[in-house]
């Protein structure tokens, strides 16, 4: 009869163990998507500053300008969903590395120390960005093993958790730069 | 020889006339090691052979000789330690980079090396000597031979009884880092404790600031565990190209290296066997070998800063 009863207190705190643990998971995955968000707010908040610069010694990239502008007009608007705020951003990252290697066309703005500075902690943020993204992959993946094996898969079922899918590299910037393609744009 | 050691007419001077004090000091030496071992010798036999006062007298003479022209040859000895260490070691660093030098006398201090966080258990005995310092491009760096160790006492019958273990031996690199960041990462050998204790700390309960920070590239966290204060900072740090680098040095080290980041540098420890930057005593100085032997280490901590490309200054930090 004792015996039964350890048993059963044993099963009960390894019940509350996991429980927990995938709560914990869980809510990792979402502290770890907010840090993918302050960085874009971080990225976002430059490019005011990026467009003045650039404004100042370029007539001719009117359109880029105009297409980054709006990008971030559309990303800080406040009511789009995770998803198309990481798709805003790739493609925000794309227009932008297009622009910087357009300005080998503009020594005067290449010479900018403002764009000079400008250019670093936007490689900064990048690379920032980069790592936010592997720590939410890496939680992910956590929280993925946790809920599909036993006995985490028991609990999810009744939390009614899904799996989470990573965040993958956009199409866009998967592609391999080719050498031609920049100099015939 | 390499570095072109060989060909420096005022090193080869310099060499050559250290090696004249080098033979005389040597034969001192031998002499004086000569009589104490006679004495040994003398003592045991009178011992052995049943007259111990005799074996006390004639063991004691030689003792006594050989100390004396031991310690007689001390003072030169040890200046002729310093000699090499600034003008043999300190002219061949400037072969390799002008910026760079050697000071015997100083080293990494016990409070830094707590600080660095590579080993988690406070040293109770320190030594450090010989701090190169220099830089590699626009990367300041500095390295220096540290030997700390901690104490153990035991209560046994005839008393307690200290033994002293060593936490770490070898040499500790920092430099200054490319990026800025505020948190501490730490990279620690995955040995069998390492492993244990992050196993628990991600699955169980996690002492202290640091967590375990699980990374992508599976050569690199079977050779390693990471702990950081952040997890995205460490990851900023870690990059997948930062973790390869990482992986090719250790390759490269004859033990497994453990890394720090903090305070804007990284630090380095390698795990060494032996006492680097020493003058040879029974070998002769003109044969290149020992040299070439600090020369290439001091090469290997040099080429560091470009292994680890921080001289790539893209991220905001000049």
């Amino acid at each position: 009869m004792i015996i039964a009863l350890i048993i059963i207190g044993i099963i009960f705190l390894f019940g509350i163990f996991f429980y927990n643990s995938l709560i914990g998971k869980r809510n990792q995955v979402t502290n770890a998507f907010s840090a993918i968000d302050v960085m874009l707010k971080k990225r976002f908040d430059l490019i005011p500053n990026l467009v003045e610069v650039v404004k100042q010694y370029t007539n001719y990239e009117q359109e880029t300008l105009t297409k980054i502008v709006e990008l971030r007009a559309k990303a800080t608007s406040g009511n789009i969903s995770d998803a198309e705020k990481a798709q805003i951003d790739s493609q925000l990252s794309s227009s932008v590395k297009g622009l910087m290697v357009n300005v080998e066309n503009y020594p005067d703005l290449k010479a900018n120390t403002n764009f000079i500075n400008l250019q670093t902690t936007w490689t900064e943020s990048e690379e920032q960005i980069a790592a936010a993204r592997r720590t939410y992959n890496s939680s992910v993946t956590d929280y993925n093993n946790a809920i599909m094996m036993f006995p985490g898969s028991f609990f999810a079922g009744m939390l009614n958790y899904q799996p989470i899918p990573v965040l993958e590299t956009a199409a866009e910037e998967r592609k391999n730069i080719s050498a031609k393609d920049l100099f015939n744009s | 020889m390499q570095f072109g050691i060989d060909t420096n007419v005022a090193l080869q001077n310099v060499l050559a006339t250290m090696e004249v004090e080098r033979k005389k000091i040597a034969a001192a030496q031998t002499k004086g090691y000569i009589f104490l071992g006679v004495g040994v010798v003398l003592a045991i036999l009178g011992f052995a052979l049943g007259f111990p006062i005799p074996a006390v007298i004639g063991g004691l003479i030689p003792c006594i000789y050989g100390g004396v022209l031991l310690y007689q040859i001390s003072d030169e000895l040890s200046a002729y330690k310093t000699a090499y260490k600034n003008d043999v070691i300190g002219a061949a660093l400037k072969f390799l980079d002008q910026s760079l030098t050697i000071s015997p006398n100083q080293g990494i201090d016990s409070s830094e090396f707590v600080y660095t966080q590579l080993y988690s258990q406070g040293p109770d005995r320190y030594k450090t000597e010989d701090l190169v310092t220099g830089s590699a491009g626009q990367t300041r760096f500095y390295f220096a031979e540290v030997h700390a160790e901690y104490k153990t006492t035991t209560q046994t019958k005839n008393g307690t009884k200290t033994e002293w273990h060593d936490i770490f031996k070898g040499i500790i690199f920092a430099a200054d880092f490319n990026k800025n960041f505020k948190g501490v990462t730490i990279v620690k050998p995955k040995d069998f404790g390492n492993a244990i204790g992050a196993w628990f700390s991600k699955n169980v309960f996690s002492f202290g600031s640091n967590d375990v920070v699980q990374l992508e590239n599976p050569d690199f966290t079977k050779a390693f565990v990471t702990y950081g204060s952040d997890q995205v900072e460490a990851r900023y740090l870690l990059t997948p190209a930062m973790m390869e680098r990482i992986l090719k040095l250790n390759a490269q080290s004859s033990y497994s290296i453990t890394l720090s980041f903090i305070e804007s540098r990284m630090y380095i420890a390698f795990p060494l066997d032996r006492n680097y930057f020493e003058a040879p005593i029974f070998k002769s100085l003109l044969n290149p070998d020992a040299l070439n032997d600090d020369i290439t280490t001091i090469k290997f901590m040099y080429d560091i800063v470009k292994e680890l490309d921080l001289n790539t200054r893209i991220w905001g930090k000049n």
